[in-house]
């Protein structure tokens, strides 16, 4: 039994048919196309997956598609256009805040919802900030370097 | 080089943009047409006779096009040819990609099915019958040797799978001509390195035309092209590898078994067939690293000398003979660590345990190797009431000794190791820190500083397992071979094709520095090929993402093929221009000769000779500009293949670093907070000191993680407890240290630019410097740190132990 669903995402309304056990994260990647949300451990330790829904970091793949039905998400597709870079994205790729890339567009967003709330945060409140999500390759160093620097760009 | 404008310096990453805009390239994000959903049926036992696998039901559920029982693996695939890590096997055991009679790990795959939808072939996987007569599970390698053990492989006769010795010197007058010897038990656990991607693949095959492809989030592509080609005797063969969501070691071996079953669903259902494993199954089945424990003794003069060193180590290997001996034989490749010890003894055992099988994970068994050093180090230091640094100073390699020939064969290219110790020291100011361990020490606070040394081995020699098993029936190849292709294109850009996949160390940022040096212009200009495709890609050996192998062989290769670019376009330009090669220059895209302003040509222009114009080569010359060179280490010999006594060169150039971590024990927890940790490193010629630096925070939070607790753990049934990342105890944003890094680099002789590995480098000694650390803050209250995890529950249990907390107060 399927259910039907409006969402929108990175500004544009989709109405699917979805099945009630679709995880959000799933609806992204395999029904929208967008493949930027990755999905590390299906049981929301590891952030990979995480998305803005209505405002708020939530871990798509702890979220059933019919639960968006109605709201507002941010994908990493969502934060800039036209091949500019949002001033986060540019921070990483300038402070070598990445290797694999896999955990990266999660860990943006986390750091995108952080900014928002904390413009100016010290070392300790990105650290909190980005707990939830992890990162196998960097040993967080130049990540926390690339929000401090995001922050400073954002000013 | 000369001209360095980028080597040496941080430019812009390569693959940073596409990442971080969520364009990265990974396997799950592959659709092609008809595709099935593959899922995987596993073992819940840790060891029981696989009685009957019927599989009728799931074969005809909803949606399923496919289902592979062991039944048919076994005749439709050949089993794996035991290879180099099962060096040793003294008999044949065929391992299958599925289990056969017996399961021997909880989470063995048994079955597979593949439907149209993933939620379909998971609904099928439960209509598989499977009758399971469970055997008792074996998990203690002590219980595992005794003769009343449950047998894992009937044909071996014992759990004792292999036993074997080396020895280098004259180990037994070293212990005559001792002072002392110095005795210890030590011991290190089960992990693993979690890539963030699990296994992933797809697996599509042309029935008409026998070609079988595969996308494969591998590390290392002969492993897969030599399984599918073993296993069902195919020739041709395609291997694509895109964007790897992580490595370390984990995406090498167990990863062949999955490609053998999804290729086989292809075969099968006629439709490409995707598999994404799961966090739990990569957990439970996807390989872990060794268990090893060790009874060491060293032959010590009252200085500190060590004269000479033995171990005896008993490796749990888990439930397969895949990978018997390499955590054993990977003590050949650091096995002197920093220190000139001459005569060293080492005696190997391999215990089959019913636990996931053992795999390569960033250093195999170096860490552990470098943990019996400094673990002894700090012991005699303790036995003789000498200070470890001391200790260690009087025992390391001078740098005018340098190229250094170890006891074992390894030839040292470069390193300053006494002045990496004493550069360490000074920028953590240990005087000062051991005066404030003392003085918090009376406000009860427990602070302790380890300082340890290590090297990083790069560059692998695929003949260093004869060492231990000369009678190889199979030569596994020796040295190393990875070939590089770069191309001029017509409209004067560069497009760099590399011999190997790329899992997060910037091999695209890095070659193009190398490339864009050569060719006189801005690494924006070139680009990298990618996917790895074996159809394409100039492989080798050594096209591994694997062994340190890059610096190596893949920068020697970039670097030969621009070179031989660069000569081409300069016998072209030169007679475009009518002058002599040698009074050109190239820079900015442009070929100018010398004192002449107008007699110049661009890239585009040559580009455009070169494809279409042939009035415009000279005589003889070869159309197009595109160039492959090979690399092959030219320092390979001596000791490139075992000889008498198993000398070998085990890996060819050697990074090294000295680690100091300060650390506080809460007393009341036994939680180790690292308050600081930092690393004085030698990675040779550094080419992008991003790139290199975030290869030594990772992996030394890696092994700080790793000595802190995260770790497999299974109980007396074998049943893994340890499923998840938070109860496998990964370090998070919080937990991770910082961590400081100066770099005094000692360049290699021996490598094209003087560069070395940098990679799991940081992951060797880190362990050993939290182990020193912690036992310098609990020393005076009798604590010794024999063991790995360092988990909140072990330091308590140690503290508790010593018994001394009480009279303390």
């Amino acid at each position: 039994m399927k259910k039907t669903i409006q969402v929108t995402i990175n500004g544009r309304t989709y109405t699917e048919d979805v099945e009630p056990r679709l995880l959000l994260a799933h609806f992204l990647r395999e029904n929208i196309g967008l493949t930027g949300t990755h999905v590390g451990c299906v049981i929301g330790e590891c952030g990979a997956c995480s998305i803005l829904l209505n405002g708020r970091l939530v871990k798509s793949c702890l979220l059933f598609a019919p639960q968006a039905d109605g709201k507002e998400i941010l994908t990493i597709e969502g934060l800039a256009a036209n091949g500019a870079l949002h001033p986060i994205q540019e921070a990483f790729v300038q402070c070598y805040g990445l290797q694999c890339g896999y955990c990266t567009p999660g860990m943006i967003l986390a750091a995108h919802y952080l900014l928002m709330k904390n413009p100016d945060p010290t070392e300790e409140d990105i650290r909190k900030g980005l707990e939830g999500n992890l990162c196998m390759c960097t040993g967080y160093m130049q990540i926390v370097e690339a929000v401090k620097e995001a922050a400073k760009k954002l000013k | 080089m000369a001209d360095t404008k980028y080597v040496g310096k941080t430019t812009r990453s390569k693959e940073g943009p596409r990442h971080v805009t969520g364009r990265g390239h990974f396997i799950d994000d592959i659709i092609l047409p008809g595709m099935l959903h593959a899922v995987v049926l596993r073992s819940p036992h840790a060891h029981a006779r696989l009685v009957s696998v019927d599989s009728k039901e799931a074969e005809a559920a909803p949606g399923v096009l496919a289902v592979i029982t062991p039944e048919e693996i076994k005749r439709k695939s050949n089993p794996f040819k035991p290879g180099r890590y099962a060096a040793g096997l003294k008999r044949p055991i065929p391992e299958y990609a599925t289990a056969m009679d017996k399961v021997r790990y909880v989470g063995e795959p048994v079955a597979a099915v593949a439907a149209r939808k993933r939620g379909q072939a998971e609904d099928a996987l439960e209509l598989i019958s499977v009758e399971y007569d469970p055997l008792p599970a074996v998990v203690d390698t002590a219980e595992a040797i005794r003769p009343a053990a449950a047998l894992l492989f009937e044909e071996l006769e014992s759990n004792l799978a292999w036993k074997g010795s080396l020895h280098y010197g004259d180990v037994p007058t070293a212990f005559k001509q001792a002072d002392k010897i110095v005795k210890e038990k030590l011991k290190i656990h089960r992990y693993s390195s979690t890539p963030l991607e699990p296994f992933a693949c797809i697996a599509s095959f042309d029935a008409a035309s026998k070609k079988l492809t595969v996308w494969v989030n591998a590390q290392v592509p002969e492993v897969i092209y030599d399984a599918l080609r073993e296993a069902f005797g195919l020739e041709d063969i395609r291997v694509i590898i895109p964007d790897i969501g992580g490595g370390f070691g984990q995406k090498i071996h167990l990863i062949r078994k999955y490609v053998v079953i999804i290729s086989l669903l292809a075969m099968k259902s006629g439709r490409p067939v995707k598999w994404i494993e799961d966090r739990s199954e990569h957990m439970m089945a996807a390989g872990h690293s060794c268990a090893q424990e060790f009874d060491v003794e060293a032959a010590v003069k009252k200085d500190g000398t060590v004269l000479g060193l033995k171990f005896k180590e008993i490796d749990d290997v888990g439930g397969s003979v895949s990978t018997l001996t390499i955590h054993f034989t990977n003590k050949l490749n650091n096995l002197s660590n920093t220190y000139k010890v001459k005569n060293i003894f080492l005696e190997g055992h391999s215990v089959v345990t019913n636990k996931c099988p053992v795999v390569p994970n960033r250093g195999i068994g170096k860490p552990a190797m470098c943990f019996i050093w400094e673990r002894m180090m700090d012991r005699i230091a303790e036995e003789l009431d000498l200070s470890p640094i001391e200790v260690r100073l009087v025992n390391l390699i001078q740098p005018q000794e340098m190229p250094f020939t170890t006891p074992s064969g390894n030839i040292y290219d470069s390193g300053d190791y006494p002045g990496l110790l004493k550069r360490a020291l000074e920028k953590i100011d240990y005087e000062k820190l051991k005066e404030e361990q003392r003085r918090e020490r009376e406000h009860g606070r427990l602070l302790g500083i380890g300082v340890v040394i290590g090297v990083e081995p790069g560059g692998r020699n695929a003949a260093r397992d004869m060492a231990i098993f000369p009678e190889m029936k199979e030569t596994p190849g020796s040295g190393g071979v990875n070939g590089a292709t770069v191309k001029l294109e017509k409209n004067g850009t560069v497009t760099l094709f590399l011999g190997s996949p790329n899992c997060g160390q910037s091999h695209e940022t890095t070659t193009a520095q190398v490339a864009a040096d050569i060719l006189g212009i801005d690494p924006e200009q070139i680009s990298t090929s990618t996917p790895f495709d074996s159809d394409l890609a100039p492989w080798g050996v050594a096209a591994a993402n694997s062994g340190n192998n890059f610096h190596l062989y893949d920068i020697g290769a970039v670097h030969g093929a621009a070179s031989r670019l660069k000569e081409k376009m300069l016998a072209l330009a030169a007679h475009v221009l009518n002058a002599r090669p040698d009074e050109l220059t190239m820079s900015g895209g442009v070929i100018q000769a010398a004192g002449s302003p107008l007699k110049k040509v661009t890239f585009a222009e040559l580009g455009r000779i070169a494809y279409g114009n042939q009035a415009l080569m000279p005589k003889g010359f070869e159309a197009g500009l595109q160039t492959t060179f090979y690399y092959t280490f030219p320092h390979g010999e001596p000791n490139l293949v075992p000889g008498p006594g198993g000398l070998v060169r085990a890996q060819f150039t050697f990074s090294a670093g000295a680690h100091v971590a300060v650390v506080e024990v809460d007393r009341q927890t036994g939680k180790v907070h690292v308050l600081r940790y930092l690393v004085v490193g030698d990675n040779g010629t550094v080419i992008n000191p991003d790139v290199v630096n975030g290869q030594i925070y990772g992996s030394a939070a890696h092994g700080i993680s790793v000595a802190l607790g995260e770790g497999f753990v299974y109980n007396s049934d074998g049943q893994l407890l340890t499923l998840t990342l938070t109860d496998y105890g990964k370090s998070s944003t919080v937990e991770t240290p910082k961590i400081e890094i100066e770099h005094r680099p000692s360049p290699s002789p021996f490598t094209t630019l003087g560069q070395k590995a940098a990679g799991e480098g940081a992951a060797i000694p880190s362990p050993a410097a939290i182990a020193s650390a912690v036992e310098d803050a609990l020393k005076h209250l009798g604590v010794r740190v024999r063991e790995l995890p360092l988990s909140p529950e072990a330091v308590w249990k140690l503290i508790q132990e010593s018994g001394r907390l009480k009279d303390q107060g």
